[in-house]
């Protein structure tokens, strides 16, 4: 069998590996309220993409921010939102709410 | 507070700024008046205060990722009239002026769009606090002010220093805010999960931290990312390739046909 043949075999099998993992994505929670991040440490697995939903349970917008993650999103008041972050080497990634960046901060830890 | 808002503030109108301060830089070279940078300004308010009232929705769309999803347009957009703008700077010399006008209008407008919103949101967050309103818009005044300044620092730099270069360098920033401008539609899109997630190709931020003065300053001119992946740099190139060569290519092909 050619060597194209094996090369287009494995690229479906790595399409159908990449959607797997889509499908599987691990989702975690993290709630904002009086300007702080719950849980303030999450540990999330390694090398992989991970899905977060952030609900902000105060009335006033706040934006997750994290330059280590490489992520900025605004959340507005009393409502949810989705960031997918990674794949990430282990290591701790700190995030912060940027409109309250005294009060509000967190870390990842990716494991 | 009042620090927290100068600097959010700041980041905010930085980017507008300076894209605004290169191509009244270039209208200047090419002896235009700068009224549409009025018209810029306006028409970017009006739309901020339009996504700013309907972000709540719209940051519910296609679950949840829509704010990505408009973010990611606007930019796309903006890239999209900087590349229109330099096909008629670079080919068609001292023809199609209105065009060109148009063209920077609508990437300065469309600029504010996307930062005057994010400031809007921000201030939103303290209406009826009324002490903490008044630092919070005072801090913006401070922020708002020193990015203006820095704009206008620009500016002047390019006018009055090096006038014999100020065509030349002034596009060159404009090709850097156009990577820049790709390469955070592609952060935008893969952070909604539209683009596949990677590992950052190395990591520079021991050498210069984004949360730095300068990292700031040079994500603001440059794009400069300290994590980027593979998708960020080849659309970073792209963004380049769009304002540098494309219009050289073109301008060729218009001569060409000219010539016919």
């Amino acid at each position: 069998m050619s060597y194209q043949f094996n090369q287009l075999l494995s690229g479906l099998l790595l399409l159908c590996v990449c959607f797997n993992t889509a499908n599987a994505t691990p989702e975690f929670k993290i709630e904002i309220k009086d300007n702080l991040f719950f849980p303030a440490e999450l540990t999330v697995p390694a090398n992989t993409k991970v899905k977060l939903r952030i609900f902000n349970l105060d009335s006033t917008p706040e934006e997750f921010e994290s330059y280590e993650l490489n992520r900025e999103k605004v959340i507005v008041g009393n409502s949810q939102t989705v960031i997918f972050i990674g794949p990430l080497l282990p290591g701790s990634y700190p995030y912060f709410g940027e409109f309250n960046p005294k009060t509000a901060q967190g870390i990842i830890y990716a494991k | 507070m009042l620090l927290s808002s100068v600097v959010i503030i700041l980041r905010e109108v930085l980017e507008g700024a300076l894209l605004l301060s290169v191509f009244l830089a270039l209208s200047w070279h090419q002896g235009y008046q700068f009224r549409w940078s009025l018209t810029a300004l306006f028409a970017g308010v009006i739309g901020a205060v339009f996504y700013a009232a309907e972000f709540e929705s719209i940051s519910t769309w296609f679950d949840y990722v829509g704010q990505e999803v408009v973010n990611a347009s606007l930019h796309f957009l903006i890239v999209l009239f900087l590349t229109m703008f330099s096909l008629f700077y670079t080919a068609y010399k001292g023809r199609y002026d209105r065009a060109k006008i148009i063209f920077m209008t609508i990437a300065v407008a469309l600029t504010i769009v996307r930062e005057g919103s994010e400031i809007l949101l921000y201030l939103s967050g303290f209406v009826g606090r009324d002490e903490a309103l008044s630092s919070v818009i005072l801090g913006g005044i401070i922020g708002a002010g020193i990015g203006l300044s820095l704009g206008g620092l620009l500016y002047y730099s390019l006018i009055d220093f090096i006038p014999s270069y100020t065509r030349k360098v002034a596009y060159g920033l404009l090709a850097l805010f156009s990577a820049a401008m790709l390469s955070d539609t592609v952060t935008m899109l893969t952070q909604a999960d539209w683009l596949p997630a990677q590992h950052y190709l190395w990591d520079s931020s021991s050498w210069l931290a984004e949360e730095s003065l300068l990292g700031h300053l040079l994500y603001a001119l440059l794009g400069y990312e300290a994590t980027p992946t593979a998708l960020q740099l080849a659309a970073y190139i792209t963004g380049l390739f769009l304002v540098l060569v494309l219009p050289r290519l073109f301008s060729k092909g218009v001569a060409f046909n000219g010539h016919k």
